[in-house]
């Protein structure tokens, strides 16, 4: 971190300390999100900071007993610094984000974002997180992981033609950028499995005790591309630009005229082709001929059920 | 020579203590620093400390003092202090999970701030069995124009791919669905509009002094970020009995047989726009009954998608003999 990074958390340190005397290093550093170290070479660094002239009795009292810290003669120092502006969006952001997705859980966070709000001086009306996408089996979802037992979960894969029921281990829920997933182990793949909760048709709870844990470390969901994926290429005109965001691209390229042309790899052609058929002439398979046929033939499937 | 951190707090302290403009001869004097080398380039080294500190939100005014040219430096207690938040225990250890969830390292400092003098986190009863991920860094751009409402200019691609600069009002940062928008007014078309920031393709820069605006009275940001509330209808369905699911999940009703025996769903308040593409998604599992227009449309561009081909269906058909299509 820079030293103006440094000089932002040591005037926080001293009226953090101030107010706990005697707290651990290991406390502070925990309260700072920083590293022991760090704290103890902010601490060496306040010691030679005080009033102007830095004599005998203008210096900041700093001792360090073994893992104690206590500071004294600091009281210019006695309130924190405000947040800067920046600082007070993302926290009150990233706090209310949360507090959509886990109040239930949580309760108090609820009463602590409005009052975040209202010292930092951000309200609704300058930063405000909306429809999070919250999703009707969390809460049954919550308490299976909470009492570890086994759900059934009716499930619209994207590979899949048609919803099926799995038995799944579930373990954590995570929210990514407004969307809620399950991480969980499935029973019938006996592998550890990623559910959006939006495509989760129905649930049902069982008596039966959760058989695998979770692991240590589970990374953020995200598409990993195998090695059977299919290659893709797709021509998206202004109109069907959404495109982008609702398939993960390998590549863009963009042309002048607001189109533009995208590589992706899939294990779904069947999702693929229904996002296309979304598209409504929108997009259009460039590549594998085998999905731009896939793609005409539902339409023509669909087309049929018109005219009979 | 004093690390520059320590000059840095030294002369916070320095600014706190003295609650009233000095000059930087008065600061060379109490303080010490800025007398190595000559004036001027001692006179730089206290321009960078100053910006630095104004950068990390130490409020340094400028005022006019009664002597000579020089002017004053001062830093107004009020405007430095976060005064004391009436955090809980509970609340405290809500807002450090929160913090923790999301892993946003640049929150910690901002809470240990609001955390300072509010006690400590009390032991949560559960831990929590969601995490959350999210990323808040594109609203560093613009955070500090939100809220000193300076009008800003950045290069924008639109959804419809080009690019072009906008002079905007900054209103509101809002995260919908997990995309961050800034809301606010639209100089060249005179009207509020959201604008994605992972759209912006390039950086922020002030087109305005701060206070520059005023934010319209009952200004709802969110109103703005859910698109234009179409009319809304009532549509029917025939719907193929696997797909059921599908339609139900969206809210769809049973409402009989067609004569074919299949199941027919009504789903109220569809946008006739957004939704008809969803229609379309579905392919071969539902067929438009109402309204007529949706059902044309539908035909309409299905018609273009088929580009000719022949459905699988009517070959099977064909081949039972018992072919219904005109």
């Amino acid at each position: 971190m820079s030293a103006a990074g440094d000089v932002a958390r040591m005037l926080t340190l001293v009226p953090w300390l101030l107010e706990r005397p005697g707290a651990s290093v290991a406390e502070t550093a925990a309260a700072f999100g920083v590293t022991e170290a760090t704290i103890r070479r902010d601490l060496g660094h306040l010691d030679f900071c005080g009033l102007p002239g830095l004599g005998g009795g203008d210096l900041f009292e700093v001792d360090i007993v073994g893992e104690r810290v206590v500071v004294q003669m600091a009281d210019e120092l006695k309130r924190p610094l405000r947040p800067t502006p920046r600082e007070a969006l993302r926290l009150v952001l990233t706090v209310d984000a949360v507090s959509e997705a886990l109040s239930d859980e949580v309760p108090a966070l609820r009463t602590a974002v409005d009052k975040v709000r209202v010292a930092l001086g951000i309200p609704e009306t300058v930063a405000d997180v909306v429809e999070p996408g919250a999703n009707d089996v969390v809460p049954v979802l919550r308490r299976a992981i909470a009492d570890q037992r086994q759900v059934r979960l009716h499930y619209q894969g994207r590979a899949d033609e048609q919803p099926q029921w799995r038995t799944v281990d579930p373990w954590t829920l995570q929210v990514a950028d407004g969307t809620w997933y399950l991480r969980a182990h499935d029973a019938g793949a006996d592998a550890a499995r990623t559910f959006r909760l939006d495509r989760v048709i129905a649930i049902e709870t069982s008596d039966r005790e959760r058989a695998v844990p979770a692991p240590e470390h589970l990374p953020p969901p995200g598409y990993a591309p195998g090695a059977d994926d299919l290659e893709v290429e797709l021509e998206v005109s202004v109109a069907g630009r959404w495109v982008l965001d609702a398939v993960a691209p390998d590549a863009v390229d963009e042309r002048t005229d607001g189109s533009a042309v995208v590589r992706l790899r899939t294990d779904a052609p069947g999702w693929l082709a229904r996002v296309v058929l979304t598209a409504g002439g929108d997009a259009r398979v460039c590549a594998p001929a085998s999905l731009a046929e896939e793609v005409a033939v539902l339409a023509a499937d669909a087309l049929e059920r018109y005219r009979r | 020579m004093t690390a520059k951190v320590e000059r840095l707090v030294n002369l916070t302290v320095a600014f706190l203590e003295a609650r009233r403009p000095m000059t930087l001869a008065e600061l060379r004097r109490r303080t010490g620093y800025y007398t190595q080398g000559d004036p001027e380039s001692s006179r730089r080294m206290f321009e960078r400390d100053k910006d630095d500190l104004r950068r990390l939100g130490v409020p340094i005014e400028t005022r006019e003092v009664a002597f000579g040219d020089e002017v004053g430096y001062v830093v107004d207690r009020a405007a430095y202090e976060l005064a004391d938040v009436d955090l809980t225990a509970e609340e405290v250890a809500a807002l450090s999970l929160a913090v923790q969830l999301t892993g946003s390292e640049g929150s910690h400092l901002a809470l240990a701030k609001l955390a300072a003098r509010a006690p400590d986190p009390a032991d949560l009863a559960t831990s929590p069995t969601t995490r959350v991920s999210l990323v808040p860094d594109p609203v560093d751009a613009v955070a500090d124009a939100v809220v000193a409402r300076v009008p800003v200019r950045f290069p924008y691609r639109t959804a419809g791919g080009e690019t072009a600069e906008r002079t905007v009002d900054p209103y509101a940062i809002v995260q919908r669905r997990g995309a961050w928008y800034l809301v606010g007014r639209d100089h060249a078309r005179d009207a509020i509009r959201a604008f994605r920031l992972d759209r912006m393709v390039g950086r922020a820069r002030e087109a305005g002094a701060p206070g520059g605006y005023l934010v319209p009275e009952g200004f709802d940001p969110a109103e703005h970020v859910r698109g234009p509330e179409g009319e809304r209808v009532d549509v029917e369905v025939a719907v193929r009995a696997g797909a059921r699911w599908a339609v139900e999940l969206r809210g769809g009703v049973d409402t009989g047989r067609t004569h074919h025996g299949e199941p027919v769903l009504r789903l109220p308040d569809l946008d006739p726009v957004r939704d008809r593409s969803w229609l379309l998604g579905l392919g071969p599992d539902v067929e438009v009954l109402a309204p007529e227009a949706l059902r044309a449309e539908v035909v309409e561009a299905l018609e273009r998608l088929s580009g000719g081909a022949t459905s699988e269906r009517s070959e099977r058909d064909d081949r039972g003999g018992g072919r219904e299509d005109s």
